[in-house]
C-alpha cells in the first residue's frame, strides 16, 4: 500500500534520513521504533509532505506522492496524527472534529453527522465534552481528539506519531486498544512509538531506525525477543 | 461639565468604533500570518482612497464602502505576494521588515499617484445633528457606529458559523495541524490576510468621512492605534481587540477634556505602556486558552 524507497531528508546541514526503505501492506499495523533523533517523526512528516526530500521516492497505492503537497496527500487517504496532539486549542471539540473533514471533497451534512456519531461511539468522552474548547481537555482526551479528528476524513492509512507520549499508563492502554480497533475497522496503521514493548506487542511488523538508517526489521514478535532490541529499547 | 463629558464620551464611542473595526481586521491578520504587520495603516489609507474615488464618481455611500473594502482587499493580496509568500519558510523577521518597506512604498506611491495634499471628501448623505438629552449626535456618527456593528457581527458569524471561517481560525491556531487536516494553508493565509485588510479598508472609509478629508499620510498614526488596540485586546481575541479599540477612542476623547488636544495621541501610547507593564497579555484575555 505504502512503499518508501531510499528516502533521504536533510535539515540544512544535518542529515536526518540516510536513505531508508520500507513498506506497509494493507490492513497491517507497522511500527517504527528508535531513539530520539533517529528520524521517526521525520519519516512521517516526509510521507505527509511537510518536509522537503533530498532523494528517494514515496509511493501510495501505486502512485508517486514524493512531491505532492500536504493537503493533497490528505485527500488521497493518508491521515497523520502529529506528535504532541496539536489539537486546535480554542476550537470546540466538535469544531476540531469538523476540521477533520476538510480534506473530503464537498461533504454532505449527513456524511459529517455520521462521521461525528462514529467518533462519539468510539470515544464517548469526547461526546460529553463536545462544546468544550480543545485546549481545556486532559492530555489523554486531547490524544483521543487528535486521533478522532484524523479518522473524520475516513482515511485508508492512519499514521500515529507517539500517541502514548506523556500519558498515564492506564490511558496508554486505552489508546493501544483503540489502535487495534482502527485496524479491525479495516484501516492500515503506521505507528511510531518510544514505548517499544507496547507498540511491538500489537504490531504485525516492525522496523528499527537508528541515526537515519533502518537497522532491523521483523514481525512484532521477532523484534520483541531480539537481543539487540531488548538491550537498546526495551530496557532489559 | 457633565454634559461635556457625556458629549466627549459619545464622540469617543464613535471614534473608538472605527479603531475597533481596524483592530478586528488586525487581529485576523496577526492570527493567520502570525506576525505584526507594519503596513496596516497604509492599507487603511488605501481603503480611504478607494472610497474617496468611488464617492467622487458615484456619490453613493454603500458603493463607497464596497470600494474601500475591495481596494484594501486587493492591496492586501499584493502585500501577501510581496511580503509573505516567498518568506514562509524564512526567518520570521524578514516578512516583518518587508511589511515595513511595503508601508513606505505604499505611502510614497500614494503621494505620487493621488498627490500629497488633503482632498475634501464629498458629502454622500445629509448630515443632520440631533440633540438627545443634551448630547449632540450626527447622522454621520450613527452611520459610523452602525457600519462597525454590522461588520463586526457579520465577521463574527462568518468566523464561528461557516466552514471557511472555522478554517481561518484553525490556521491561526496551528498551521502544521491545519496542513495535516488537508487545509491549504497558503491559500487560507492569503484569504485571511485579504479579509483583515479589507476590514481595515472599511475603517478607512469611515475615517475619511469622519475627518472629511483624505490624504496619503492618513495611515501612519491610525496604524499604530490599530496595533495598540489589538495589543490591549491580547492580539488573538476579536472581542478583546474591539473592546481595546473602543476604550482607546473613549480614553482619547475624555482625555482631551483635561489636557491640550495636541497631546491626544500621547494618551493612547501612555495608556498602552501602562497596560503592558501591569497586564502584559492585554486587558481582556480570557483565562485558560493560550
Amino acid at each position: 500500500m505504502l512503499k518508501i524507497n531510499k528516502l533521504r531528508v536533510n535539515y540544512g546541514y544535518v542529515i536526518a534520513l540516510r536513505g531508508i526503505s520500507f513498506h506497509v501492506d494493507e490492513n497491517e499495523i507497522v511500527c517504527l521504533i528508535g531513539a530520539n533523533g533517529a528520524g521517526k517523526s521525520t519519516t512521517l512528516m516526509s510521507i505527509s509532505g511537510l518536509v522537503d526530500k533530498a532523494g528517494g521516492t514515496i509511493e501510495f497505492k501505486g502512485s508517486d506522492i514524493t512531491g505532492t503537497k500536504p493537503h493533497e496527500i490528505v485527500r488521497m487517504g493518508i491521515c497523520h496524527v502529529p506528535e504532541g496532539r496539536q489539537v486546535f486549542p480554542s476550537l470546540s471539540v466538535e469544531e476540531n472534529l469538523r476540521m477533520g473533514t476538510i480534506s473530503v471533497q464537498k461533504p454532505t451534512k449527513q456524511y459529517i453527522q455520521q462521521k461525528l456519531e462514529e467518533q462519539y461511539t468510539l470515544f464517548p468522552r469526547l461526546k460529553e465534552r463536545r462544546k468544550q474548547a480543545g485546549g481545556t481537555l486532559s492530555g489523554g482526551e486531547q490524544q483521543m481528539l487528535a486521533i478522532a479528528r484524523g479518522l473524520m476524513s475516513d482515511p485508508e492509512l492512519v499514521m500515529l506519531d507517539e500517541p502514548s507520549l506523556g500519558l498515564a499508563p492506564i490511558v496508554v492502554e486505552e489508546i493501544f486498544e483503540l489502535i487495534q480497533g482502527i485496524k479491525r475497522s479495516g484501516k492500515t496503521v503506521l505507528l511510531i512509538e518510544q514505548n517499544a514493548s507496547m507498540a511491538l506487542s500489537i504490531a504485525d511488523r516492525g522496523y528499527v531506525l537508528e541515526n537515519g538508517r533502518m537497522v532491523l526489521t521483523g514481525t512484532g514478535r521477532e523484534l520483541l525477543v531480539n537481543e539487540d532490541v531488548k538491550r537498546a529499547y526495551l530496557g532489559d | 461639565m457633565v454634559n461635556y463629558a457625556l458629549q466627549q464620551l459619545m464622540n469617543g464611542i464613535c471614534q473608538g468604533s472605527i479603531y475597533a473595526l481596524m483592530a478586528i481586521g488586525y487581529t485576523m491578520i496577526y492570527g493567520v500570518v502570525g506576525l505584526v504587520s507594519f503596513s496596516y495603516g497604509e492599507l487603511v489609507m488605501i481603503g480611504g482612497f478607494g472610497a474617496y474615488y468611488t464617492f467622487v464618481y458615484s456619490g453613493n455611500f454603500f458603493l463607497g464602502v464596497i470600494g474601500g473594502f475591495m481596494a484594501s482587499a486587493v492591496w492586501g493580496i499584493v502585500l501577501y505576494i510581496l511580503c509573505y509568500k516567498r518568506f514562509l519558510e524564512a526567518p520570521r523577521h524578514i516578512s516583518m521588515i518587508c511589511t515595513f518597506a511595503f508601508s513606505m512604498m505604499t505611502k510614497n506611491l500614494a503621494q505620487i499617484v493621488f498627490g500629497s495634499e488633503p482632498k475634501a471628501v464629498p458629502s454622500v448623505f445629509e448630515n443632520v445633528t440631533y440633540t438627545i438629552l443634551g448630547i449632540r449626535i450626527t447622522t454621520l456618527q450613527m452611520i459610523i457606529i452602525s457600519v462597525v456593528i454590522v461588520f463586526a457581527i457579520c465577521f463574527t458569524l462568518f468566523l464561528t458559523k461557516t466552514r471557511a471561517g472555522t478554517m481561518l481560525r484553525a490556521v491561526s491556531q496551528n498551521k502544521k495541524a491545519s496542513a495535516l487536516m488537508g487545509i491549504n494553508v497558503q491559500r487560507t493565509v492569503l484569504i485571511g490576510n485579504g479579509i483583515g485588510c479589507a476590514l481595515g479598508g472599511v475603517a478607512g472609509v469611515l475615517l475619511i468621512l469622519y475627518y472629511a478629508s483624505c490624504y496619503p499620510n492618513l495611515g501612519q498614526l491610525v496604524g499604530n492605534k490599530a496595533l495598540t488596540s489589538t495589543v490591549l485586546g491580547g492580539l488573538v481575541s476579536i472581542a478583546g481587540s474591539a473592546l481595546g479599540g473602543l476604550s482607546i477612542g473613549i480614553l482619547e476623547n475624555l482625555g482631551i477634556m483635561f489636557i491640550p488636544v495636541g497631546f491626544r495621541d500621547v494618551i493612547t501610547f501612555i495608556f498602552l505602556v501602562i497596560v503592558l507593564i501591569f497586564r502584559p497579555k492585554g486587558l481582556f484575555v480570557r483565562k485558560g486558552t493560550r
